[in-house]
């Protein structure tokens, strides 16, 4: 072991097995742990204690900005900026730009949303030590797996390979950290 | 000039040029003593000199012939048509200053007579024509025509070079070919030379046909319109012994009869016709007149009468026999009266000389006899009718078409010199005039247009038009305008005047010829009086005088009695759109909707529902016309109130030389017109069972129940109990001025001239027939019509709708990027460079008033000549929405003067196009904020109403209702 | 072997990494192609010469531009709606037909966007209506519907195509794997972002895809009903009325439902996906169409009623365009939009492809139609009788509707070609929940 190491992944078949390895690591008292499936597993999400609760605000509060320019805008330019008599109408026709408003209050929040998921995720980053691992392309397919990050203070290469054997994987391989 | 001729024949002319008239001839007398002289006029015409010893006369004829023709070469138009800016020339013009456009008065000749007008000229060149306000038959009001001839200047098919037998030729070639011609005619003293031209008001060429006559007293001079009024003629020599002209002051007439024809828009004085009898509606002191319209065909003055009695033209004899005999004049016929024909000369008889009765000039002698007799009879001559001695006046000797043809047949015609006109394309069917023309061993035309005379003649001159070139007209009462150019001829030509000048060794300088005729009409101070006939555009105190009457009533028997034959009666009438085909080439007037059918781009046989029924015709279908053996194809038009049994047929049309606009549109009604009956014929109809598109632009008679047009009785408030709509918007401040506009549908005749007057002013495009049958015309301002009643003889409403500018504008709110919007005085602004073309402004106008350039309609062959447009109206991109503007150049000019003035704007100060040529003032513009302006004191009045009120637009533009007093008992 | 999560991907996944591509793929691309082309030709030909080579006139100020724009954006609005209602009630269809539910809204609202910016009188200057500091000092002015519906395409579009790209993630990732050439690994790869099926990415990810996914409900009936107060707030007496938007968000509904229909239908015969999309979820969806289409009916009987309530010019208006000249367009729409799907009453009709080709074809065609009717036969009745034209389609507007038809389809085959067109990750998920109860 002369490289350094990024973690140790083990593999396992099925999202309960993979279920079972994290309770038990967490039990052996791992914290910087991260499981990969091909599909969402909220449970295990939950119980790696990841908490989503930020994006509905992301959403809330862009809608809230976009809302606020919009009107604004609409206001100052129409009956601040260049006021004009249009139509006899009154220089702040409110009920007229409500519409436009909610629209774009909409779209700020989508797009907000889905830019910042982007960003809290990280991504895009096409190289990731993970990729590394031999066989870790079926994790968009069907298999599971769980890595323990090689910088968790328990962390100690042998002992760990051995605590993760214990939990009957596919196998289990090292990750190389990318110099 | 000669190679060694010793006779500087140029430095002579300078000298006589100094010199007018009488005093011209004295120094040509003078002349002829110089020996050199006579050298000169030896080498000129050896075989007369060797001949014999030439007395002085043929002496002074061969003279002022080789000096006339070396004024001939002088018009090469070398420095003319260059299109060379006028501003420096320009300059010299007193009161004068580049950019602000020059206004000069002269006169306009339509059928020979004159209308005056004020043109608008933007450095040098003619932009818009107004009515002149001190012309008896202007009173400031033009007609479409007279508006329409800034285009016909400019039309790029005007002929520029003289052609012989269709090859161009220089002015050169023409002096040198024309001078042996005439020098030997003048030496035959005129012998088989043969002069037509159209009859004409202008003392100028009547004083140099005389001098012609001089000159050559064996030429035959022949006259010939289209628009003829021999019947009137022959009429009055009849009963009154001689020719007369006679004026009509409606002014005075309560009760008011016309028998066809259209007193509001074919009479040469129908615009003042139109504006004396609005003046007489409005006298509030006395009862609104009657307007009784016996007619075939629905006419303007028929569509505003309060009685229209629709008529077969056969009938029109006994109808008018009947009436003289229920008034006393001579004896009824044997057939049956007409139901109505008691109650109108009860009418005239109350109305005893404040009555009158006027026939149309298509109506046969026998029928103006009788109108003579009755209005006599009435007293009307002296109070309502004024006779005067002929405006147009025809000498004794003088030949008509028919004479020339004879004499064509008869091989008696060497030289014909046809002046004017298009007698070839508007000649009866019965006269072949090209083949006669072409049997004559010389003819030559002078005329605008490489047309179907001129392609028939050796010689083709070009004419100058009437805006280019001097002269004077006499108006329907006589008064003089003089005709002055208002701009450098934009090709070289002559003018009729110059030509006769020429002929009559006058010279070609037509300034000098028209001054020559007033020099010695006025003698001393002459010149103070020129000028001031110049600037007001009319002579002053020029009108013909009243004449005696000596009559003998009792001739209309002797006149002869029209002969019915069977079939259907054909009657034929002079365009609105194109007169007799003299505008067939104007994309104005084509594209002109025509005031009754809304006809655009073409004419139509216009039929009763009647007669459509009987034959199972529709509009578009094609009819097969048979008039004395000879037929034509047209398409029939049903128009409600048209008499049946009878076919009306409008000249003009058909042509296939009058240009890139006018060729080959509409059917030629000249094909079946017989020369012994011009007007009323008789003929056959079959159906080909053809369809032939016509185009109009509204397709709805009806007023399908709405109160779009309010009929009121007098008195009567047009808004009942006048709901004021509250709004949800609060009111919109304005201070200053806030423009707006009341249109008196009591007043409006449909006359179309504010229409055109708005297209001219406006540089608005003329689209052609394929856009308009797609519905994209883009007049800013639209004439709607409507029918109302029985289809047999309905109502008839005219309805004038421009943009309305509303001060809740239901167009500006949709507007995506603020391209229409309101200014400070409450104009609805159309902001051209920001539109992008959504066209949701169109869609929420509830008026319909806005246009849109669908294609690039500034780049097509319709398009008006630059030289044309107005300088201060943006001409329209493809792709942007337009619409009526309030005229807010003229605003701002206006505005400007004021400013310059320091003083505030005078109400009636700001008149917009429309208001400017309306005859009857039905369009008042002006300041509502002002109470004591016009506009706002004929909104005051209850007739006041607003179109669509109900949608709370609070439009600008509103609507006076119009009187009928037959509503109080209905 | 459904259960085995192996088969899904291997089928999905075969469809877009498979080399050979089939020849009626190839025809049909090459045919939609042509259309591509004819589109192309129609747009530079109406910027070059203008909106007068189209039949429109005054009042006719609007044609065939209009009318499609409007039933292209009911199928966008119809199409996202529905995925959206999915999502938002985690139902099982959400898995097998949201993926291309969601395309389908995208290629749509790309065919209308073509409409509004070339239907303009001049198209080069459609940005003017974007609020930028210019030259002019103006501004757009933000009472007009125009204004409104600029916002609320620009939104759709964005919107919907994030949510469609984020959502398609996991799965590049697994074409990404899967590939077999090294180009495709490249390009599905930097397609995929890297995505590396974290835990923790997916929590986020699925918070992130519901949330917004829910945020395109009321987008959608705020946009449809923008399209409608396009007509609705003019004076025009057969367009003011307030029930304008909830005829066109209705009816836009069941045009939405019908083209996802008949792509879900199509695609099980195209591309054997049957197990995918199998009986339950067609006969669902048939159902669903069916209802639409009830509604569509009500809301026809409505119209009818509410003319007779508005009583005087709206009346008259309204049941000119039913008689009068352009009466046919009006009944067509209801035969094809509403009768013809009562066809759906019979269990095998809703199951069987040709039906289901048949009806979402006619109701497709029943709701252009319907918007033909509205705008055309709408405009024909005008406060001033002497206002009376008529309009007829020409060639290149017609040839534009038939190339943004091509644009659709060409689009839609791409999609199926190269995209997964169900959402593999979710059937696993869905699966995985199966074997686990």
């Amino acid at each position: 072991m002369t490289h350094p190491l990024y973690g140790l992944m083990a593999e396992f078949r099925s999202p309960d097995a993979l279920m079972d390895a994290v309770k038990a690591a967490k039990r052996a008292g791992f914290t910087r742990l991260d499981a990969f499936s091909p599909f969402p597993l909220s449970d295990l999400a939950e119980e790696l204690g990841v908490r989503t609760t930020v994006i509905p605000w992301i959403a809330f509060a862009a809608a809230l900005i976009g809302a606020v320019i919009q009107y604004g805008s609409q206001y100052w330019m129409n009956a601040v900026d260049y006021p004009l008599n249009v139509g006899g109408r009154p220089l702040d026709s409110w009920p007229a730009f409500v519409p436009a408003t909610l629209i774009v209050a909409i779209l700020w929040a989508g797009a907000a949303t889905l830019i910042g998921l982007l960003l809290i995720l990280r991504l895009p980053r096409l190289h990731h030590p993970v990729f590394a691992v031999h066989g870790f392309e079926r994790v968009s397919n069907d298999r599971f797996f769980l890595c323990i990050l090689s910088d968790d203070p328990l962390f100690e290469p042998a002992a760990t390979r051995n605590f993760l054997n214990a939990l009957s994987p596919e196998n289990v391989r090292e990750v190389p950290a990318c110099g | 000039m000669r190679k060694g001729a010793p006779f500087d024949l140029d430095a002579v002319r300078t000298h006589l040029a100094t010199e007018e008239g009488a005093r011209l001839w004295r120094s040509l007398e003078e002349l002829s003593d110089a020996p050199e002289v006579r050298r000169y006029i030896e080498a000129e015409f050896p075989d007369i000199v060797q001949a014999a010893s030439i007395d002085r006369r043929t002496l002074l004829r061969l003279m002022s012939a080789s000096l006339a023709l070396g004024g001939l070469a002088a018009c090469n138009g070398s420095e003319a048509g260059k299109n060379a800016p006028l501003l420096s020339q320009s300059r010299n013009m007193p009161g004068y200053t580049p950019g602000v456009p020059l206004t000069v008065a002269t006169s306009m000749p339509l059928n020979g007579y004159g209308r005056g007008v004020l043109v608008r000229t933007q450095e040098g060149r003619p932009i818009k024509v107004e009515g002149n306000p001190l012309h008896p038959a202007s009173l400031g009001a033009t007609d479409v025509f007279a508006q329409a001839e800034i285009l016909s200047l400019y039309d790029p098919d005007r002929s520029d070079t003289p052609l012989q037998n269709g090859a161009p030729r220089s002015w050169e070639e023409l002096t040198n070919f024309i001078r042996p011609v005439r020098n030997e005619l003048v030496v035959g003293e005129g012998r088989g030379l043969h002069i037509l031209m159209p009859p004409t008001s202008s003392p100028t060429l009547h004083r140099l046909m005389a001098q012609a006559r001089q000159l050559f007293p064996f030429a035959q001079w022949h006259l010939f319109s289209p628009v003829d009024d021999d019947n009137r003629r022959i009429a009055a020599t009849a009963v009154f012994g001689r020719d007369l002209d006679f004026v009509y002051d409606l002014t005075q007439a309560d009760i008011i009869v016309t028998l066809g024809g259209d007193l509001f828009a074919e009479e040469p004085g129908h615009l003042r016709y139109a504006a004396d009898y609005q003046t007489r509606r409005r006298m509030q002191d006395r009862p609104l007149p009657g307007l009784y319209a016996v007619e075939a065909r629905l006419s303007l003055v028929g569509a505003r009468a309060d009685q229209r009695i629709p008529l077969r033209p056969r009938d029109f004899e006994d109808f008018v026999q009947v009436l003289a005999a229920a008034l006393g004049v001579g004896s009824a016929p044997s057939s049956a009266p007409h139901p109505s024909v008691s109650k109108l000369a009860d009418e005239l008889r109350r109305a005893g000389a404040r009555s009158i009765v006027v026939a149309g000039r298509e109506q046969p002698a026998r029928v103006h006899a009788l109108v003579h007799a009755i209005n006599a009879r009435l007293g009307a001559f002296g109070t309502t009718i004024r006779a005067i001695d002929p405006v147009r006046p025809v000498s004794a000797d003088t030949g008509t078409l028919v004479d020339l043809a004879e004499a064509i047949e008869s091989g008696g015609v060497s030289r014909l010199v046809v002046l004017g006109g298009n007698p070839v394309y508007t000649a009866p069917a019965d006269i072949d005039l090209a083949s006669l023309v072409r049997r004559v061993p010389l003819s030559l035309h002078l005329g605008q247009h490489r047309d179907e005379t001129a392609v028939v003649c050796q010689w083709h001159i070009p004419e100058l038009h009437p805006l280019e070139s001097w002269g004077d007209l006499r108006a329907f009462d006589g008064t003089v305008g003089l005709r002055q150019p208002v701009a450098m001829p934009l090709k070289p030509g002559l003018s009729q005047e110059e030509f006769l000048g020429l002929l009559a060794g006058q010279g070609p300088d037509g300034r000098a010829l028209v001054q020559a005729t007033w020099h010695e009409a006025w003698g001393e101070g002459f010149e103070e009086r020129w000028a001031r006939s110049l600037e007001g555009g009319v002579i002053e105190g020029s009108a013909s005088p009243l004449v005696a009457l000596t009559d003998r009533f009792d001739v209309a028997a002797e006149l002869e009695a029209r002969t019915n034959s069977a079939g259907i009666d054909v009657v034929f009438a002079p365009d609105p759109s194109v007169w007799d085909g003299s505008y067939a080439n104007n994309g104005w007037l084509q594209e002109l909707p025509k005031p009754l059918t809304k006809l655009v781009w073409g004419n139509a046989a216009l039929i009763a529902p009647e007669t459509a029924a009987i034959f199972g015709l529709s509009s578009g279908d094609a009819i097969d016309l048979t008039v004395e053996g000879r037929a034509i194809r047209a398409p029939v038009w049903i128009l409600p109130g048209h008499a049946p049994g009878a076919v009306t047929l409008t000249l003009g049309y058909g042509r296939q030389r009058a240009g890139r606009i006018g060729n080959g549109i509409g059917f030629d009604a000249y094909a079946v017109r017989p020369s012994r009956q011009p007007w009323i014929a008789s003929g056959e109809i079959r159906k080909p069972g053809e369809r032939i598109p016509l185009i109009s632009t509204q397709q709805h008679h009806s007023l399908q129940g709405r109160d779009i047009v309010r009929v009121v009785a007098p008195g009567q408030s047009a808004v009942g109990e006048s709901p004021e709509h509250s709004s949800l918007y609060p009111e919109w401040p304005y201070e200053g001025h806030a423009w707006g506009m009341a249109i008196d549908l009591d007043a409006c005749i449909g006359c179309n001239a504010c229409v055109i007057a708005c297209q001219a002013e406006n540089n608005i495009a003329v689209v052609g027939p394929e856009e308009v049958a797609k519905g994209r015309e883009m007049h800013w301002l639209r004439v709607d019509r409507y029918h109302a009643g029985d289809p047999a003889n309905p109502g008839t409403y005219f309805q004038p709708v421009p943009c309305m500018h509303c001060e809740k504008a239901p167009c500006e709110v949709v507007c995506p990027v603020n391209a229409t919007v309101h200014s400070s005085e409450g104009l609805n602004d159309m902001v051209y460079n920001r539109c992008i073309g959504t066209r949701t402004c169109s869609n929420n106008c509830p008026y319909k008033v806005r246009r849109f350039n669908f294609l690039d309609y500034q780049g097509t062959d319709y398009t008006a000549s630059p030289d044309a447009m107005n300088p201060q109206v943006t001409v329209r991109d493809r792709g942007v929405m337009e619409k009526c503007t309030y005229c807010v150049q003229r605003i701002g000019a206006a505005r400007a003067d004021a400013r310059v003035e320091d003083r505030p704007l005078r109400d009636g100060e700001v008149t917009t196009a429309c208001q400017q040529s309306c005859p009857t003032q039905a369009i008042v513009f002006g300041d509502v904020n002002d109470p004591g302006s016009a506009v706002s004191r004929l909104k005051q009045s209850p007739r006041n109403y607003a179109l669509l009120g109900n949608l709370n637009t609070k439009p600008r533009t509103t609507y006076l209702a119009r009187v009928e007093p037959s509503r109080e008992n209905g | 072997m459904s259960s085995e999560p192996q088969a899904v991907t291997s089928t999905v996944a075969e469809v877009p990494l498979s080399r050979r591509f089939g020849l009626i793929w190839w025809i049909a691309l090459v045919v939609s192609g042509a259309f591509v082309l004819l589109l192309g030709y129609t747009l530079v030909s109406v910027t070059i010469l203008g909106v007068g080579v189209w039949g429109v006139n005054i009042p006719f100020v609007w044609g065939f531009d209009l009318i499609n724009y409007a039933w292209w954006i009911g199928i966008a609005n119809g199409a996202s709606l529905f995925a959206a209602i999915l999502v938002l009630r985690r139902h099982d269809l959400r898995t097998s037909v949201n993926r291309f539910a969601e395309g389908v809204a995208l290629f749509a609202v790309i065919c209308a966007g073509i409409f509004p910016i070339f239907h303009l009188g001049r198209p080069w200057l459609f940005y003017w209506t974007f609020p930028y500091p210019a030259t002019f000092q103006v501004w757009p002015q933000f009472r007009s519907t125009l204004t409104w519906d600029f916002w609320a395409i620009s939104t759709h579009a964005i919107v919907t195509s994030l949510l469609w790209y984020v959502g398609l993630i996991p799965d590049l990732a697994t074409l990404r794997d899967r590939a077999r050439s090294k180009t495709a690994k490249r390009l599905y790869g930097v397609f995929a972002l890297g995505w590396r099926g974290s835990v923790r990415h997916w929590a986020y990810h699925q918070r992130a895809y519901r949330l917004v996914a829910i945020l395109v409900l009321p987008l959608i009936l705020i946009m449809q009903s923008t399209v409608a107060f396009e007509f609705a707030v003019t004076l025009v007496p057969d367009w003011h009325e307030t029930r304008q938007p909830l005829h066109f968000v209705a009816t836009g509904l069941a045009q939405g439902l019908s083209i996802v229909l008949l792509v879900a239908v199509l695609l099980r015969w195209g591309l054997r996906l049957g197990h995918y999309i199998d009986e339950e979820d067609v006969d669902l969806l048939g159902k669903l169409v069916l209802a639409s289409a009830l509604v569509s009916g009500y809301l026809y009987l409505d119209e009818i009623a509410s003319a007779l309530l508005a009583g005087g010019l709206a009346q008259d208006a309204t049941f000119k365009r039913i008689t009068g000249d352009y009466a046919g367009l009006y009944w067509t729409a209801i035969v094809y939009s509403i009768l013809i799907p009562q066809l759906f009453w019979l269990k095998a009709a809703r199951q069987s492809t040709i039906a289901g080709i048949f009806v979402g074809v006619s109701i497709g065609t029943g709701i252009w139609f319907d918007r033909y009717s509205i705008i055309v036969g709408g405009l024909q009745t005008d406060y001033l009788p002497s206002i009376s034209r008529t309009y007829s389609p020409t060639l290149p507007e017609t040839g534009l509707f038939l190339g943004t038809v091509g644009l659709f389809a060409a689009l839609l085959l791409l999609f199926v070609r190269f995209l997964p067109v169900v959402s593999m990750f979710e059937i696993r998920h869905d699966e995985h929940e199966e074997n686990s109860s």
